[in-house]
């Protein structure tokens, strides 16, 4: 029997078949063809069922029809069973709108529907065992997973990767590429591929790939520009679907999904459409949803999820943790609901206001504290919901009204004797983490680097696993299960407050799982967090001890603000929050300047020396001012990048960002909501789109730059680090021999300023 | 978490703005006026603590937050553990 592993599952293009990609020990990769239509289920009254099955048999687009019986919920014990009828559609792609129709059919109240919105691999996957990248072995279509996706510490597939660029005709700095420019070269790992004519080059591309074989193709925009306009250069030379192939198989040249723009704790997000490949990964690393996860990082997660590592790594976090649990409730027999039936449950206003409530803070004081310890809770949210058993099924059971789990303040109870949905797909997930914790302290190099990659792609999960809890689309989530682990994690972080002042520590701060301390004489702060994690029986890390340590203030009021401090360990390392370097809006010459003043603080050891180095820290930044002022700076850093919230014909107010949009959509590109633009300043008064601002596409790299804005701006990333010892705006220019002119403050950047109501409406030109 | 209910933080926004377009806004003398802001600082300060109780009362724990300020005000000014190595005229305390 061949051994190797099983790269992927994708579906057929005629829909009644999965392809199992398979790679060898030797490295060949072979595609295994296998029938498989999984049905999904609908459940109702018997005679409406059957009426149901009738009307059904003999269509063209449904396969089969059979009664059944289903398991449909968690809430119920595992042998009761519902009256279902098995619906198979003629293909994968017919899975969804069949469904659809059948709901119509009983008004979306007579039926409810399972299984529909898992795809055919997924369920592959489920029904046979299997995972995306496991080692394997097989004989012709039997394949059998060598080790449980559990495994700690497994082989990599050994990868064959490229990258790929696409270059078209005229392509210079100042001038994006259009849809109708043609193909100059692309660039495929080190070959640099170009024909006599475009429709050579895209002839040889195919012949390129096929001689390299990558089973793993990157791309830098490859969603957003380069697949998509291969594939469209490819139509317009005439190459047909099955000729003109990046995968191992033939794919439509069309969207896999639509791109889409959505909204996350208040943040707007866009996703570009997706462009996968049969039997070989695309992965673009600009449309990583969590940027700083990596490949080891997004195959464990695959593994777990048995969602294709495309589709992990394009997918938040949440969608990897919602099939995980739709693992874990298939596992046990249960089907998974197309549409949740779960509302939130009637609540008195007493209790509303008791349970709306998120995580515990306290307000830092401003300014330089020494020798402050951190402690964390380790996965706090994750671990109560796992001490707790709290899950949509465990939450007040009938079967446990004397439950000792009862969440603080609201009195929502859980089960005792069965053990949750939600628990049960977490506790495995816990326990890696903390391994891959354990062995990146214990181990070295590229080994410790990538229990590091593990252990922050599961962080992204667990983060999500508690959102997910309050997310009105999650499969498993429940209202009154996020609110009960918000109050079991204020009261925890409230008693660590109380118990800690009564040991003698001054709490100065403390965000949701997070304290900062400052020491009592000959204090111990691992064996504090010992005491404290076994009386609680959920971890507390000390996190270590910080030489100092400074609170920023807000801006309006000065009053010390949760997520804006910097501060260096004793080991030399900064732990910065809130601050410009930090921020995804600051341009490059900020952020430089920033790095090199920490560079400058982190050989301070107290605040004498802190007091001492402040002069020194502003010279760099005069340094930096005056060679602002001569007009030299690199164009490249001085891009301002800022989040559109808005189309670009909705924004109200005139600014740089508006203006660089304008100038875009002079040149036929359009950004959506949640995208960003990135632009030079070049006038910042000025009232006209040509003039106010430069988008960073169209940039030569000899445009000239508001040097006082940019002066301005860096003069603003000092205050926010000197203000708590009195350096403000002003008083940094000054120093530097400016006068700040503009009030304009920072937010002026800040996609909020741009949705106040009232404001007079922007007509562009 | 504030899906349904507001925050205790927008709704004391929401206090705060009345409060001095109606009341704050009309103070002409500057004692009066800066008298105004240290309460809607104290109010802001205990933000965290106001959080905590479950009251629908939103005055409850604006004046719960300003009678503390004040009692702290009242005692003896120790600057205490609280208070910033270096103060904010960049001098080490």
């Amino acid at each position: 029997m061949p051994r190797g592993w099983l790269l992927d599952v994708t579906s057929s293009r005629a829909g009644d078949s999965v392809l199992l990609w398979l790679k060898e020990m030797q490295g060949m990769v072979h595609r295994v063809e296998v029938p498989y239509a999984p049905p999904f289920y609908v459940t109702g009254e018997p005679d409406r069922l059957h009426a149901l099955g009738e009307a059904l048999d003999g269509r063209r687009d449904v396969a089969s029809v059979a009664e059944t019986a289903i398991q449909s919920s968690p809430f119920e014990a595992p042998d009761v069973r519902h009256a279902a009828l098995a619906v198979t559609p003629q293909s994968h792609g017919r899975r969804r709108s069949l469904a659809t129709e059948i709901d119509a059919l009983g008004a979306c109240v007579t039926f409810r529907l399972f299984d529909v919105d898992l795809t055919a691999s997924q369920l592959y996957y489920l029904e046979h065992d299997l995972y995306p990248c496991a080692p394997v072995s097989w004989s012709g279509q039997h394949v059998v997973a060598l080790e449980p996706p559990e495994t700690w510490d497994y082989v990599l597939p050994p990868f064959r990767t490229s990258e790929l660029a696409v270059e078209v005709v005229g392509q210079r700095p100042g001038r994006p590429p259009r849809s109708t420019d043609p193909i100059a070269r692309v660039r495929i790992g080190t070959a640099s591929v170009e024909g006599v004519d475009e429709t050579a080059t895209l002839a040889a591309v195919v012949e390129e790939l096929r001689a390299q074989a990558p089973d793993v193709l990157w791309t830098r925009g490859g969603d957003t520009f380069d697949v998509p306009h291969l594939y469209h250069r490819a139509l317009v030379a005439g190459f047909t679907e099955e000729e003109f192939v990046l995968g191992r198989e033939p794919m439509p040249f069309g969207l896999d999904r639509a791109g889409s723009t959505f909204v996350s704790y208040g943040r707007i997000y866009h996703r570009s459409p997706s462009f996968a490949l049969a039997g070989r990964f695309h992965i673009d690393l600009d449309e990583r949803f969590v940027e700083d996860v990596t490949m080891v990082g997004f195959l464990d997660v695959a593994r777990f999820s048995r969602l294709g590592l495309q589709t992990v790594a394009r997918q938040s976090p949440g969608t990897a943790f919602s099939a995980m649990e739709v693992a874990t409730a298939r596992a046990q027999g249960v089907h998974i609901p197309w549409k949740k039936n779960l509302p939130e449950c009637p609540k008195s206003a007493a209790l509303l206001i008791a349970a709306d409530r998120g995580g515990f803070t306290l307000t830092p004081p401003v300014g330089l504290f020494e020798g402050v310890d951190e402690f964390d809770f380790v996965s706090l949210y994750p671990s109560i919901m796992v001490h707790h058993n709290l899950s949509l099924e465990t939450l007040e059971c009938p079967c446990c009204p004397d439950s000792p789990h009862v969440a603080p303040g609201l009195g929502y109870r859980s089960c005792t004797i069965r053990d949750g949905l939600v628990p049960r797909t977490l506790r495995p997930i816990l326990e890696r983490r903390l391994y891959f914790k354990r062995r990146k302290r214990e181990t070295t190099g590229a080994e410790r680097t990538r229990y590091e990659d593990l252990a922050k792609a599961w962080k992204w999960v667990l983060v999500t696993s508690f959102g997910y809890q309050g997310y009105r689309n999650a499969k498993f989530g429940r209202i009154e299960c996020h609110e009960a682990i918000n109050a079991y994690a204020r009261e925890i972080l409230a008693d660590l407050a109380t118990t800690a002042q009564r040991e003698g520590w001054t709490v100065l701060h403390g965000i949701v799982d997070s304290v900062w301390l400052k020491p009592p004489a000959d204090a111990d702060p691992e064996a504090f967090a010992r005491r404290i994690s076994a009386q609680g029986h959920l971890p507390l890390g000390y996190e270590g001890r910080y030489r100092w340590i400074v609170f920023l203030p807000d801006k309006a009021y000065g009053l010390g603000v949760a997520q804006r401090y910097y501060g260096l360990y004793e080991d030399g390392e900064f732990k910065v929050r809130g601050i410009e370097l930090r921020r995804g809006d600051t341009c490059g010459m900020v952020r430089g300047v920033q790095e090199r003043v920490l560079k400058v603080l982190s050989q301070v050891r107290s605040a004498a020396e802190f007091q001492r180095a402040i002069p020194e820290a502003l010279a760099l930044g005069h340094a930096a001012a005056a060679e602002l002022a001569q007009g030299g700076w690199s164009r490249e850093e001085l891009v301002l990048t800022h989040g559109l919230s808005h189309r670009l014909e909705e924004y109200r107010t005139f600014s740089p960002g508006v203006a660089a949009l304008r100038q875009l959509k002079e040149h036929g590109i359009t950004r959506e909501p949640g995208e960003e633009v990135g632009f030079l300043l070049a006038d910042r008064r000025s009232q006209d789109w040509r003039r106010r601002a430069v988008a960073a596409e169209l940039m030569t790299g000899s445009e000239s730059y508001d040097a006082a804005a940019y002066i301005e701006l860096l003069a603003r990333s000092f205050e926010t680090l000197f203000s708590p010892f009195g350096y403000t705006l002003e008083r940094v220019a000054r120093t530097w021999g400016h006068d700040v002119q503009s009030t304009t403050p920072p937010r002026a950047f800040d996609r909020h300023s741009l949705e106040r109501p009232g404001q007079r409406r922007l007509t562009v030109p | 978490m504030g899906r349904t209910v507001p925050t205790y933080r927008e709704a004391l926004d929401g206090l705060l703005t009345r409060w001095e377009r109606e009341f704050g806004h009309s103070l002409a003398d500057p004692r009066d006026r800066e008298a105004f802001h240290e309460v809607v600082l104290a109010a802001r300060r205990y933000i965290p603590q106001g959080t905590m109780m479950t009251s629908g009362d939103l005055v409850e724990r604006v004046l719960l937050s300003l009678l503390v300020d004040l009692q702290r005000k009242l005692r003896a000014p120790d600057p205490g553990p609280f208070e910033s190595e270096i103060d904010a005229f960049g001098n080490l305390r």
